[in-house]
């Protein structure tokens, strides 16, 4: 048999690592430090973009997409080559990936300081630079997809099936959820509102979880573990049944973000019964993780690379169970909206992508370097640090939140609210958000020891750029397949195009599902005449409250208990909120909710002038508010050059604005700055009618007022 | 690159067997060295699969075949609240029978009032009651009264076009005359940091 010679190119997956660790080191700083302005308001000194809701964007994009991103693709380019027996398909289109994504995340970490977001999580960039992400991501799967054509080997394995339904599934979810248009080159709105839009962005955000922190990461384990513990893989029906169980399920469970919220219950349930049904397939990569590694437990004992992977996959395992877990109602009543939610996501990035990523690149280096790792005992440091650092993180975290829920639901026996200063909440956990920061402190310590012991064998080791192999080409080989069951799959795997498309047929059923009917079918948003769209003044002040991130720490979404209407008034309905664009839901209650903020005959009402004093200084009217000053609001002026365009793009996305209206919102615009500048003053307050704050005051005091209007004429007289 | 495994052996039939687990190989799946064992799901992992897609089928059906209250929201919510009602007409008895509006001078009660105060009130009025978005409780001016009934009145039906709002629905009438007495008793005729100047009427 003719041998062909060809050479694997390491150079990629050294770059990817480099990257992967130095935005590792900057993604988790910036976390660390929202950790700490959560404890000292503060801290953030009145600079805008180094205020808590302004980095905590940062943060998350940082860590999935730079952070693990980066771990993904080291783990691509090392082993798609050596799985299918060829180089990868493109050096140069390797290269154009390598530095077009680190520019993406270069100009995030400018753009989304500065304010410029859209304001749906994890899909905040700007629409020029989600274009940027959909070219790169072109570019890699052409890579890809190119690499697996010159394939000598007839079948793939597992770990690439994951990387196809990761690229294929990455690039659904990724466009449909930034479609939008634009008002000017850093600004859009989305085409979908209210709960339409909460819908496609929570279909999105929770299949971020499924297609970029989970697929990619089971097709890196089920590379990596089997390599360095040496062992097979426990079982290959295992795998078929797991990975398309997972995939095509994973992509209905989205609502379960919104549950309790004014989605159609028939949509919410479909989140939930998709949910539970995740619990088996999730564990099956888990099972076929931990059971590889049947008869090699003495080595994990000695290896820390093992034992990074046994407890990344375990956390896994407790993360997936937790998450059908949260998607029962009964649950989510008590889970959502508190820090329940954050401690979930860490057990999964700390401990899945996390320790995954360090186990990976502890065995990788050495390789790539011909080396040994520099220190056997820094790395066992690293993996304890890691493991407290864990517990320290979410256990304080998973208490906050359930004490909180109980706090926000607790009556007294006359019948009040318990607690209607929701203040006392906050303060009754802030201990909890001591301990987050030295959970969060100790698995930085370990992140930098990692990075030291890396670095070290970098210094230590030669870079190995070159390796080569031999294998006859594909046509040649010939088939050797023992007949076993589940024939018909191994044939699949011969046949990359027909698995592509079969992934992608899985995945789309569940959105398609799901998210046709809300437009197709009206009575799934009721409509309210009531509700009219925002005057350009709230308009501009929304796009504040966009900018500046409140949602991270408010919400404007009440749910139907008894608890939340005592608190926050009537419960929100889908109607209310069709001319949302982009819906402001939240997912966090830092603060109180804010949905009804501006109904002045419900207990959080508060007049122009506290708004003013607040935003100014949150600690002179609560010295305990953790929530951040924000004076620059008060200072800036309301810059109205884009109102216009931004009136416009609204008509085009069918908000019911006058024909011509655009050319006169600034007029109507400065009309309503002026009364609310009046009223301000009225109350002692130097003020100008043409600051930011005036538009902020404006947006708030709209709030959740529309469905009050009859009410509000009623309760006067 | 295939990595030299010493575990396997090769078994008289032709397949071959992992020495460790006594677990058989498949033959032909080996991807950069990686094998893979013919290993059957495990069963407990199969029941959980199937125990999951019975409760699904079973909710689903309560939901979208006998629509059951228990999982429709809007029913939720609204047999929440009338459990609710039935119960406050018993508590709202019990209160307007025992309740008096008149000055509290108690250390007990005063502390209460303290407490609500600075918890809820001082959001507007300032902890040492000095005034900012509402006014200041520590002069001799009022706007709407000076008596506990006239501030009694305030805090329980609001000002809501001035910005003071009801507190009607969020805090008992025992905790609303605490907190009124507790103006009247401790911060009136206190010096705060910053007085708000002077609104209302002068009583003396
Ligand atoms: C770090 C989290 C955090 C961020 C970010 C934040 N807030 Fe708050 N907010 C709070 C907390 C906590 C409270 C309750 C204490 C208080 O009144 O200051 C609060 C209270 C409020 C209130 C009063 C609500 C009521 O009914 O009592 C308003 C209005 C408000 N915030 C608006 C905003 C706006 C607008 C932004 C963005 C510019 C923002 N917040 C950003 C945490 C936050
Ligand atoms: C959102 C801001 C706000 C909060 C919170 C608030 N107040 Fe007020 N309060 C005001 C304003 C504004 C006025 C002035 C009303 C007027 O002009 O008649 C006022 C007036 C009053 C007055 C009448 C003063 C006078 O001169 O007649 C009393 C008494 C009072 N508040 C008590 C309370 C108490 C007790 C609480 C807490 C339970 C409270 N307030 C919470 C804003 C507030």
């Amino acid at each position: 048999m003719e041998l062909e010679k060809f050479t694997y190119d390491n150079k990629l997956a050294k770059y990817f690592i480099y990257a992967t660790i130095t935005w590792g080191i900057i993604a988790l700083l910036v976390g660390l430090t929202a950790a700490f302005e959560l404890i000292f308001p503060s801290l953030n000194g009145g600079i805008p973009w180094f205020t808590f809701s302004r980095i905590r964007p940062v943060h998350t994009n940082g860590a999935i997409f730079a952070f693990v991103g980066n771990a993904i693709f080291t783990a691509v380019y090392y082993s798609t080559p050596r799985l299918l027996k060829t180089p990868m398909f493109s050096k140069t289109l390797g290269a154009i990936h390598f530095w077009g994504w680190q520019l993406i995340i270069v100009a995030a970490v400018f753009t989304l300081p500065l304010g410029y977001t859209q304001s749906k999580e994890y899909a905040e960039l700007i629409w020029p630079i989600d274009i940027a992400v959909v070219v790169v991501w072109v570019i890699f799967g052409i890579n890809f997809f190119g690499t697996i054509l010159n394939r000598r080997i007839k079948h793939i394995y597992v770990s690439i099936w994951f990387y196809i339904a990761t690229w294929v599934t990455v690039a659904v979810l990724y466009i449909v959820n930034n479609l939008q248009l634009p008002t000017s080159f850093l600004h859009s709105y989305p085409i979908y509102a209210g709960i339409q839009d909460a819908l496609v962005q929570w279909w999105y955000g929770h299949n971020a979880v499924a297609f970029f922190l989970t697929t990619p990461f089971l097709g890196l384990m089920y590379y990596f573990i089997p390599k360095a513990a040496n062992r097979p893989i426990y079982s290959y029906k295992l795998s078929i049944i797991h990975f398309w169980a997972l995939i095509f399920i994973y992509i209905w469970a989205g609502p379960h973000h919104l549950l309790y919220s004014s989605l159609p219950d028939w949509v919410q349930a479909l989140g939930i019964v998709f949910s539970i049904m995740l619990l088996a397939p999730s564990w099956g990569g888990m099972l076929n993780g931990l059971l590889t590694l049947r008869g090699a437990w003495d080595k994990v004992r000695e290896d820390p690379t093992l034992k990074m992977f046994v407890v990344g996959v375990t956390a896994y395992g407790m993360a997936t169970f937790e998450g059908p877990l949260l998607s029962l109602k009964t649950v989510n009543a008590l889970s959502h909206f508190t820090d329940w939610t954050i401690a979930h996501v860490h057990i999964g990035t700390l401990g899945w992508n996390g320790m995954l990523t360090f186990g990976m690149i502890y065995w990788l280096t050495p390789r790539l370097f011909n080396t040994k790792l520099y220190s056997k005992a820094l790395a066992n440091t690293h993996f304890w640090l890691a493991t407290l650092g864990m517990l320290f993180f979410s256990i304080p975290l998973y208490f906050a939140g359930f004490t909180q829920s109980l706090m926000w639901k607790q009556f007294t026996q006359e019948g009040y609210l318990a607690y209607p200063n929701f203040l006392e909440t906050v303060t009754q956990i802030m201990p909890m958000y001591y301990l987050r920061a030295f959970g969060g402190s100790l698995y930085y310590t370990g992140v930098i020891l990692f990075a030291v012991n890396i670095w070290k064998t970098v210094r230590v080791g030669k870079f190995v750029r070159y390796e080569e192999f031999s294998a006859p080409a594909l046509e040649k080989v010939p088939v050797i397949e023992e007949k076993i069951a589940w024939g018909w799959h191994r044939k699949l795997e011969g046949n990359v195009a027909k698995f592509t498309i079969f992934a992608l047929i899985a995945v789309l059923i569940g959105g398609l599902v799901e998210i046709v009917p809300m437009y197709l079918v009206k009575s799934n948003v009721e409509t309210i005449s009531a509700v009219k769209p925002y005057t350009p003044l709230e308009l501009e002040g929304r796009d504040i409250y966009v900018r500046e991130g409140c949602y991270l720490c408010h919400s404007q979404m009440i749910r139907p208990f008894r608890s939340e209407v005592e608190r926050y008034g009537e419960y929100s309905k889908a109607g209310e909120s069709v001319y949302d664009h982009p819906f402001q839901f939240g997912s966090k209650r830092t603060g109180p909710d804010l949905a009804r903020e501006g109904v002045s005959s419900l207990p959080n009402y508060k007049p122009d002038s506290w708004h003013y004093n607040h935003m100014l200084d949150p600690q002179k009217m609560n010295a305990e508010s953790i929530m951040p000053p924000y004076p620059w609001i008060i200072n800036n002026n309301l810059d109205v050059s884009h109102t216009a365009s931004k009136i416009n793009v609204m008509i085009k996305l069918g908000v019911p604005y006058p024909k011509d209206y655009a050319s006169k919102a600034v007029k109507d615009l400065n009309t309503q700055a002026h009364k609310i500048g009046e009223n301000l003053r009225s109350a002692g307050i130097k003020v100008d009618d043409n600051k930011e704050i005036i538009a902020l005051i404006a947006y708030l005091q709209r709030l959740g007022t529309d469905i009050y209007k009859d009410r509000e004429l009623n309760n006067n007289d | 690159m295939t990595t030299e495994n010493k575990n396997i052996r090769n078994h008289q039939d032709g397949y071959e067997i992992d020495t460790l687990t006594n677990d058989r190989l498949i033959k032909g799946h080996d991807y950069d060295g990686i094998r893979e064992l013919d290993n059957d799901l495990p069963s407990w992992w199969k029941w959980l699969f199937y125990l999951s897609i019975v409760f699904a089928i079973i909710y689903s059906v309560r939901l979208f075949v006998f629509k059951s209250p228990d999982l429709i929201q809007a029913d939720e919510y609204n047999n929440e609240m009338a459990d609710f009602k039935k119960n406050k007409s018993k508590i709202n008895a019990n209160q307007a029978a025992s309740f008096e509006v008149k000055l509290l001078t108690g250390d007990a009660s005063l502390t209460k009032g303290q407490d609500t105060w600075t918890k809820i009130c001082a959001a507007c009025h300032l902890a040492d009651g000095g005034g900012l978005v509402g006014p200041n409780m520590t002069d001799n001016y009022w706007i709407n009264g000076n008596t506990v009934q006239d501030l009694y009145n305030v805090v329980t039906n609001g000002v809501i076009q001035k910005g003071m709002l009801s507190y009607k629905d969020q805090l008992s009438n025992e905790k609303r005359l605490q907190v009124v007495s507790y103006i009247l008793v401790k911060l009136h005729g206190t010096t705060p940091a910053n007085p708000k100047a002077p609104q209302g009427k002068k009583y003396e």
